[in-house]
């Protein structure tokens, strides 16, 4: 091979009797691989050896080890060398595009950029938007960017990103636990999360059966108000039932906006208790026999344990 | 529409696996360990005796056993290399991942003789021991040039479960005996920094069906259960059952409005919420459901949406195997998990494991 005609490429077939899966290689294959492990065998640090890794990389993604031994070469190689470092996330970004999917780049980037002496969020950001435009709910790349988020302590972007997200839908459970996350990180003002509430208020009113949205209410609640579910919120919860909860009996005729809402208010009427109990039975059994019917076993469950306590 | 399992079509689907691959695998070669235990797994939990069919072949699984030094350090360390092909003499390419599958692989090959004289349980241990770190997590493979976790691979809670699964393999039971090789309270300490507000475990509040089962599977191998609250066990029964995709009720509504759902995809499960079903969640999900209600999981079961799913979407009766959902072509892990998901529901499968019940320790 080209610039490396004094390295003999190691064999790959075993030439064992009965090996199962056996692969028919392709030429390029047995030479890149075969060439990248003897330079691997004799430790060789190099520039022509990093770029080898790249095109094994490039062939077999989930290679743990050229993984191992390219960053071997890179921290050999960079010792406070900026320029090589860049290159390195630049080269990132590439294999990144190419391979959406593998999850081994993130976490190799995370160590490139706890190696770097100056490493930037704005430079991440760019890659960022684009992967998540592609796929939005792509858990490691969300991961990778709650990795950044911390790492770099810069929570700034991440509210009007995942305003922008869930403009384009609503639905999408990422960007909600991403703006959970970045609440829980941020310690918001009480004024704060009362604009967060009417923000989801929004969002429920738009789309009201999406559990998405209502999980998050209750993360709002549970997180920064204690639990403290107002009258307020109830009100406007059952706007969504149709007032099914007040009813001893499940009429067949009512259709309702959200099976969230009405599971929502049944956790809240069993939360308080008392006198209140009847109504989240009432809306259990709803959600039992008419509203959500394939989980009727879980409602059934719910309305025991709520008349036990 | 056929609403029985294929059987015979799976199991030439499964092998064909076994046999030569075309190029186009190549990417995978580095996993080869995977591809044989995904195959054998399905095959064995069809009824295929494959300690018979495949004996000839375990000399070659055993040549995956690899025992090493890193160059400059006196201690050993073995576990299962992904495959020769990949293999490098004097560097670590063992990862945990790929020795729990050969290991799972020879216990299914009825490979006694392996786990009582071949395997070297002080240099396998001593490999998870260093794969983890000191905040109880586990990378999946060491640095190369030094007894560490490797710097640029993940951790997450699959390592967790795969270390413990190993552990239990060569044998530890008590606490006391995973000690020997890691620190149990530090894994379980990790492992609840991953819960999430509503039920079940994931990386930064999103919970994901897989990783829950992961970390349900290490919780209960390594006998932390207890550690959980009630109210967060009834929260993750919660969770996991809303992963049910529905065509009936309220829910209804989502249709033509919400881009990820199907009423199609009644009875099958999703992975998080608001995702279309697919085949491999139906099997986290209902893994993990097992685990920590037998009963709701039993009255899943016995309503028998989830097999129906499965069963008319996606199977595929042309050619055997099972897809992700029912667009996608079948491939060979959905079709090892969608066989393991419906063994599982029959009772006849371990899920902790990953392999019929009766290969389970």
């Amino acid at each position: 091979m080209e610039g490396y005609e004094d390295v003999s490429p190691l064999p790959l077939d075993t030439g064992f009797k009965d090996e199962l899966c056996q692969i028919m290689y392709t030429d390029e294959y047995r030479m890149v691989v075969g060439t990248a492990r003897a330079l691997m065998e004799r430790r060789e640090y190099s520039e022509r050896a990093k770029e080898l890794t790249g095109r094994v990389i490039d062939l077999a993604p989930a290679y743990y080890t050229a993984w191992n031994y390219r960053f071997d070469i890179l921290m050999h190689l960079a010792r406070g060398n900026v320029e090589l470092l860049n290159q390195e996330l630049e080269w990132i970004d590439e294999v990144t595009l190419n391979n959406p999917k593998n999850y081994q780049i993130w976490s190799y980037k995370e160590a490139v950029l706890k190696n770097h002496p100056s490493p930037s969020f704005k430079r991440e950001l760019p890659i960022l938007q684009l992967m998540l435009d592609e796929d939005t709910k792509n858990y490691h790349v969300w991961s990778f960017r709650k990795w950044c988020v911390l790492f770099f302590g810069d929570f700034s972007h991440e509210l009007g990103y995942t305003e922008s997200l869930l403009e384009r839908d609503v639905y999408n459970n990422s960007a909600w636990t991403h703006r959970m996350f970045v609440l829980k990180n941020t310690s918001p003002s009480h004024d704060h999360v009362l604009e967060e509430i009417e923000y989801v208020k929004g969002k429920i009113e738009l789309v009201p059966q999406n559990i998405s949205v209502w999980t998050y209410l209750r993360g709002l609640y549970e997180n920064f108000l204690n639990a403290n579910y107002d009258d307020e919120i109830i009100q406007f919860t059952s706007t969504f039932t149709h007032g099914v909860e007040e009813e001893d009996e499940t009429d067949v005729n009512v259709e309702i906006e959200s099976s969230c809402a009405l599971e929502f208010i049944a956790h809240v009427y069993a939360l308080r208790g008392g006198a209140m109990t009847r109504k989240a039975i009432n809306a259990y059994k709803g959600l039992a026999t008419k509203y959500d019917p394939i989980r009727k076993n879980l409602w059934e469950l719910k309305i025991s344990r709520v008349t036990k306590s | 529409m056929s609403t029985s399992l294929e059987s015979t079509k799976h199991v030439k689907f499964l092998k064909r696996h076994l046999l030569m691959l075309p190029s186009s695998q190549q990417s995978h070669d580095v996993n080869r360990i995977a591809i044989i235990f995904y195959s054998i797994v399905g095959l064995s939990a069809l009824g295929v005796d494959c300690s018979r069919e495949y004996a000839s072949s375990i000399p070659y699984i055993y040549q995956h056993y690899v025992k090493l030094q890193i160059p400059g350090y006196e201690e050993v360390f073995s576990g299962f290399v992904g495959s020769l092909a990949t293999n490098v003499s004097n560097t670590s390419c063992i990862s945990l991942p790929n020795t729990l599958f050969a290991l799972l692989t020879l216990r299914i090959m009825k490979c006694d003789e392996f786990f009582q004289k071949t395997v070297d349980r002080e240099s396998l241990g001593n490999f998870i021991r260093k794969c983890q770190y000191p905040d109880g997590s586990f990378a999946s493979v060491l640095d190369m040039n030094k007894p560490t976790p490797s710097p640029v691979d993940s951790t997450d809670l699959r390592f967790c479960y795969i270390a413990a699964a190993i552990l239990r393999l060569l044998g530890c039971e008590t606490k006391e005996d995973f000690e020997e090789f890691i620190d149990v309270d530090r894994v379980i300490d990790y492992m609840m920094t991953k819960k999430c507000d509503f039920g079940g475990f994931g990386d930064y509040g999103e919970t994901h069906a897989g990783y829950t089962s992961c970390a349900l599977c290490a919780f209960q191998l390594l006998h932390g259960l207890d550690k959980l609250d009630s109210e967060f066990k009834e929260r993750t029964v919660d969770w996991l059952l809303h992963r049910q995709v529905s065509n009936s009720g309220t829910v209804l509504l989502q249709e033509g409005k919400n881009p990820y759902y199907d009423p199609e995809e009644n009875g099958g499960f999703q992975g998080r919420e608001n995702k279309f079903a697919d085949t491999c969640y139906a099997f986290w999900c209902l893994n993990s459901l097992k685990i920590l209600d037998e009963n709701e999981f039993n009255n899943v079961c016995r309503a028998g949406l989830a097999q129906d799913y499965l069963l008319t979407k996606t199977q595929n009766n042309l050619i055997g195997g099972f897809s992700k959902n029912d667009e996608d072509d079948p491939d060979l892990y959905h079709t090892c998990l969608g066989i393991a998901v419906l063994q599982l529901m029959n009772g006849t499968f371990d899920g902790i494991f990953c392999i019929p019940k009766q290969f389970a320790p």
